[in-house]
């Protein structure tokens, strides 16, 4: 580059095509400038520059820390803080100094280590929560903790923390300086394991678990240190040499250790620190950390800890080790590393009582099928997220408390009390969205709650504070665990909450029957109560809730002086309400709900994508209770929406659309219009978006995934008349999963297509090929530990795969191995209980075993125990018809049935 | 506070905002020597060697002239807007009068000049970006403005992108860029 002004034109010319370019993933981004070059090649030689130069830019070291830093820390030896003086520095880091210190007063009590910190990250505005969560943090005590003795701001300000000074070894240090054999780390493990249980159960999650921060004494025993520190001072490292905390204080956490949430920015809860456990025991087991080959390459490890499955632990070591380790101990270790916090071990002590197991020899948990059955038995429950944008409204509204009134009061300590009730949950309020708040979030509640249970007594009197009491529970329920948005997921705590506040409501409404606010937070803590009740899948307790919050937003609504912003919020109150009425398979009042927020949507427009989404969920609702041409004029409806508002793309996937409206019009075997053929206009305009997608990105996961499910629908629609076509489809979705490391969910879904496309290829006369993919998807579901199951899930991969088997060998005229086989999938349907007389979709998967049994059994030559079946099929739908009259799917099922049709 | 005259800030924000050049100059003077008395002031009060970075003078600045101007003065996320500016031309102004006593190297202010900030820069490499940086405000004050916030006030990627209402990769992207279009222009200086 020449002369200023020519960088600059040059600049200006490249600066807004920059932007494009730098958004698309680096391996378009030759052929996107190609395209340029074409049309202007000098434009394109500008953009190339300054591409070349952004691109270099991102790896140089350049500007890369700040102008200004804060200044050291001067020599401060003999300067007292607290009750306590500084003697010699320990360590320094970029968050502040450590220093050794003693009493000021001589009383004993041993060393102490005094952490100074940078006045930036405490702020003059967070001295009051620091000290305050400090001395929560306090209370912490255990034997195998590094106390915090004291937090606190001096008299100019200066954060500091005094901790329990420690001397020791980080612990893979000295399982390796003392040779201990795996049993001898197990049981130091054991101790971690111990000291971090006691610290969940009084609410405190470490967030910044690994070596440096667990030490082993001279005695032999382990401390932990830091606990809950990361969060009061957004991370700090002081060990020399550790200091790999990111920077930019945008994502304070060591990503060696770090949980797949902590990269995601996701909510932070006792199962992050569960999987910085397992990198420890992974490490401390084989010497390897489990993202090994990425350590170097912070992108690749970020990426690796999102995305990728490490390989079996024991794989990492030869020899003895590694048939020690493997097994067992591989599993145990690969659970606590589960992407998904969830899948993880529900808590530390699980985790405990798994390598206890193993330590008497008995089997651990971690191997059993369980996990897998039990994901697969609940998937099919409907999502509450659905709505949380809508919720999130929530706080604007049900915050506006009564000020004037607040402050007529003449009770000075209630005014005091409901000022720090009202701080605390404004600052969750901005708490929330920072990256490792929660136990910050946890110390909230606990302080709330004190505060509330103060103001509740001093309240008796005025019924317009106690309902502000109600409404601050309310919020704290929120905090604690409304699935609607991200919480800290104590949902029995939210309940806790929620009753109180129910009770303190309905005392109002006694004399006040007419009150807005009070009807308001009744219906809206009611539907938090309903939704937290089918969470935890309590029907009863689930319907006596809907009902409570249905009346209850019906009665607000009858009231003329209703706020727009009520009615709106009302609405989204009846869309969650239908989705809790969905669950509960009472179908009639979900969309009666969701009608009501569709009519008040009418008339007062609400937020597109919201609009769009309830009425998707509602075709849902619709096909789930058979009303399918509703379903599939509602679903028409939403894409209509979605496509006249092209800036919904992200809030609202077309391909969730696309695949819905497939399925209502004709999912293969199941509850649809059964109308293939138009079916698979939808589906295939979903298969080629998400494989054009995949092609564009290769390391686009979500893509990959959904081009398999959709290649799966469309293939199954395809397979009995364009049996050729089907199976390209089929395996354009094979080849996708191929490209995705091997996780349990691929193998599944892989053993799906294969499974799936053995009927095309009996079509296409290759038996032998459909033999050998049928014999590779078992494989895959062996592999995954899904196999064997008993008794066999109703639907999912397992299912599948065994009922296409079953169905391959009465094709291939094996009949008595295939009633054999459907049997046993009979026996999984009479064991796993579903409720085939309200629940449509199970109610025709049951009906179409039926069919299948019948017509093997024929073949088999028993031909009473065909009619057998037959009379148990023409029963059901018969019950059906009885159920829904009228309505055309089960009309046409049941003639079907019918021995005439037969 | 320490008396004196303070000229209404507030009412130089709604001016300046309004295009009104002089209303602008007199801003800058003005959210200058406000940053300069509250360093002072903070080193005074951390009087043992703690001090504050950038960020957190702002914030303090913040907190001060809002309280004292009350409901009238700009939201934060304006005020930092401004203030990130005044605070490049602060710092570049303790690196010049840095630059004439003594080249190069890192340096110190807490000690030696009294002043609550430190430079970490080499002055050299300061100075340059200087003059890029005025160089990118003048081709593209949208990315100059993050280099401000970024590099001389030390905002982290989100606290940016809450303040400009822009997602976290746009921050990102225009930091990029930005950063391509200084090293280029520092490169040219150096030439």
């Amino acid at each position: 580059m020449s002369s200023p002004s020519d960088t600059r034109d040059s600049w200006r010319q490249a600066s807004p095509y920059l932007d494009t370019v730098l958004d698309l993933p680096p391996a378009e981004r030759a052929a996107w400038l190609a395209e340029v070059r074409q049309r202007s090649p000098e434009l394109a030689g500008h953009i190339e520059r300054w591409l070349a130069a952004c691109e270099s830019v991102d790896t140089a070291i350049f500007l890369d820390e700040p102008a200004v830093l804060p200044a050291p820390v001067a020599a401060l030896s003999g300067f007292e803080v607290g009750a306590y003086r500084l003697i010699s520095p320990i360590g320094h880091g970029g968050m502040g100094s450590v220093w050794l210190g003693e009493r000021v007063d001589g009383r004993f009590e041993g060393r102490v280590a005094v952490k100074l910190l940078n006045v930036a990250l405490v702020g003059r505005s967070g001295e009051a929560r620091f000290t305050q969560e400090g001395r929560i943090l306090a209370r912490l005590q255990h034997p195998r903790i590094a106390r915090l003795i004291d937090a606190g701001t001096t008299a100019v300000g200066q954060p500091y923390l005094v901790l329990d000074y420690v001397e020791g070894v980080p612990i893979d240090q000295y399982c390796e300086a003392q040779q201990l054999d795996v049993p001898a780390r197990l049981r130091l493990f054991l101790e971690v394991l111990a000291a971090v249980a006691h610290a969940h159960a009084n609410l405190v999650v470490h967030r910044d678990l690994k070596p440096s921060n667990v030490l082993v004494t001279a005695a032999g025993h382990v401390t932990l240190l830091d606990f809950g520190i990361a969060h009061l001072v957004q991370g700090e490292s002081d060990v020399p040499g550790e200091a790999r905390l990111t920077r930019d204080g945008d994502a304070l956490m060591t990503p060696a250790f770090a949980a797949p949430e902590q990269v995601r920015r996701g909510a932070i809860t006792t199962a992050t620190d569960i999987y910085a456990l397992g990198v420890l025991l992974h490490l401390l087991l084989s010497r390897h950390h489990p993202s090994e080959p990425h350590l170097g390459d912070p992108g690749a490890l970020l990426r690796a800890i999102t995305d990728i499955d490490p390989p079996r632990m024991s794989s990492r070591v030869d020899g003895r080790l590694r048939k020690t380790l493997a097994g067992d101990l591989d599993a145990v270790v690969a659970m606590a590393l589960r992407k998904a916090p969830e899948d993880r071990y529900a808590s530390v002590d699980a985790f405990a009582a798994d390598l206890d197991r193993y330590l008497a020899h008995e089997p651990v948990v971690a191997r059993g099928p369980s996990a897998a059955y039990r994901a697969a038995k609940f998937a099919r429950r409907h999502r509450w997220p659905v709505l949380a944008a809508v919720v999130a409204v929530s706080l604007l509204v049900a915050s506006q408390v009564s000020t004037a009134r607040a402050l007529r009061t003449a009770d000075h300590r209630f005014s005091q009390l409901r000022n720090l009730s009202s701080q605390a949950l404004g600052l969750d309020a901005r708490l929330k969205d920072l990256p490792n708040s929660v136990a910050a979030r946890e110390a909230l509640v606990a302080m709330s709650l004190d505060y509330l249970s103060g103001l509740t007594a001093e309240a008796r009197q005025d019924q317009t504070l106690l309902l502000e009491v109600a409404d601050h529970y309310v919020r704290v329920a929120q905090i604690q665990g409304v699935p609607t948005a991200p919480s800290l997921g104590k949902l029995d705590d939210a309940e806790r909450s929620l009753a109180t506040a129910d009770a303190l409501v309905e005392g109002l409404l006694v004399d006040r029957p007419q009150e807005l606010r009070a009807l308001e937070l009744s219906a809206t803590l009611r539907t938090y109560r309903a939704i937290i009740a089918d969470t935890q899948r309590r029907d009863a307790d689930t319907n006596r809730h809907l009902d409570g919050a249905v009346a209850r937003t019906d009665a607000l609504l009858a009231i003329p002086g209703v706020s727009p912003e009520q009615r709106n919020w009302a609405a989204s109150l009846y869309a969650n309400q239908s989705l809790a009425a969905t669950n509960l398979h009472r179908y009639d009042d979900a969309v009666r709900l969701a009608r009501r927020f569709l009519e008040l949507d009418r008339e007062r427009p609400m937020e597109p994508s919201i609009v769009a989404n309830v009425r998707s969920t509602l075709a849902n609702t619709l096909r789930l209770s058979g009303d399918l041409d509703e379903a599939y004029a509602t679903i028409r409806a939403a894409h209509a929406a979605y496509r006249s508002a092209p800036d919904m793309s992200t809030k609202l996937n077309l391909y969730g659309l696309l695949l819905r409206e497939g399925l209502i019009l004709g999912e293969d075997g199941g509850v649809s219009l059964e109308r293939p053929d138009e079916a698979v206009v939808p589906l295939r305009e979903a298969f080629t978006m998400m494989n054009t997608m995949a092609l564009a990105d290769p390391n686009d996961a979500t893509s990959r995934t959904r081009t398999a499910t959709i290649s799966r629908e469309l293939g199954d629609i395809l397979r009995w008349q364009h049996p050729a076509d089907a199976l390209e489809v089929y395996d354009v979705g094979l080849t996708r999963l191929a490209e995705r490391p091997d996780t349990v969910a691929i193998k599944r879904s892989s053993a799906e297509l294969l499974a799936s496309s053995s009927y095309a290829l009996r079509r296409l006369g290759r038996t032998g090929e459909a033999k050998q993919r049928l014999d590779r998807a078992l494989a895959l579901l062996t592999a995954a530990k899904d196999l064997p199951a008993d008794p066999t899930p109703i639907d999912g991969p397992v299912h599948t795969t065994l009922r296409a088997r079953a169905d391959h060998e009465a094709e291939a005229g094996a009949a008595a191995d295939a009633v054999r086989q459907y049997r046993v999938l009979l026996d999984g349907f009479t064991r796993g209980t579903p409720d085939v007389e309200h629940d449509l979709t199970n109610a025709n998967r049951l009906a179409r075993l039926y069919e299948a049994l019948a017509a093997a059994e024929r073949a088999a030559g028993a031909v009473s125990d065909a009619a057998a079946t037959d009379a148990r099929r023409q029963a059901l739908w018969q019950h059906w018809a009885q159920q829904l009259p009228g309505n055309a799917f089960v009309a046409r099922q049941l003639a079907a049935s019918a021995p005439a049709a037969r | 506070m320490d008396g004196g005259e303070h000229p209404n800030l507030a009412l130089l924000f709604s001016a300046a905002e309004a295009g009104d050049a002089a209303s602008s100059a007199a801003l800058f003077t003005a959210l200058y020597s406000e940053l300069h008395r509250i360093a002072g002031r903070e080193l005074h009060r951390h009087g043992w060697g703690v001090s504050l970075g950038a960020t957190s003078l702002l914030h303090e600045a913040y907190l001060d002239l809002s309280k004292r101007d009350g409901s009238a003065f700009p939201d934060r996320n304006r005020f930092m807007a401004y203030a990130a500016r005044v605070m490049r031309g602060l710092i570049l102004n303790y690196a010049r009068n840095r630059q004439a006593q003594k080249r190069g190297g890192l340096f110190e202010l807490t000690s030696l000049s009294g002043e609550a900030l430190q430079v970490a820069a080499p002055i050299d490499e300061l100075s340059r970006v200087g003059q890029a940086v005025e160089d990118l405000a003048d081709v593209e004050p949208d990315l100059a403005e993050i280099v401000d916030l970024k590099y001389f006030c030390g905002f982290s990627f989100e606290e940016i992108a809450a303040m400009k209402g822009l997602s976290d990769r746009t921050v990102r992207r225009q930091w990029t860029k930005a950063r391509a279009y200084l090293l280029t222009r520092v490169r040219d200086l150096d030439a």
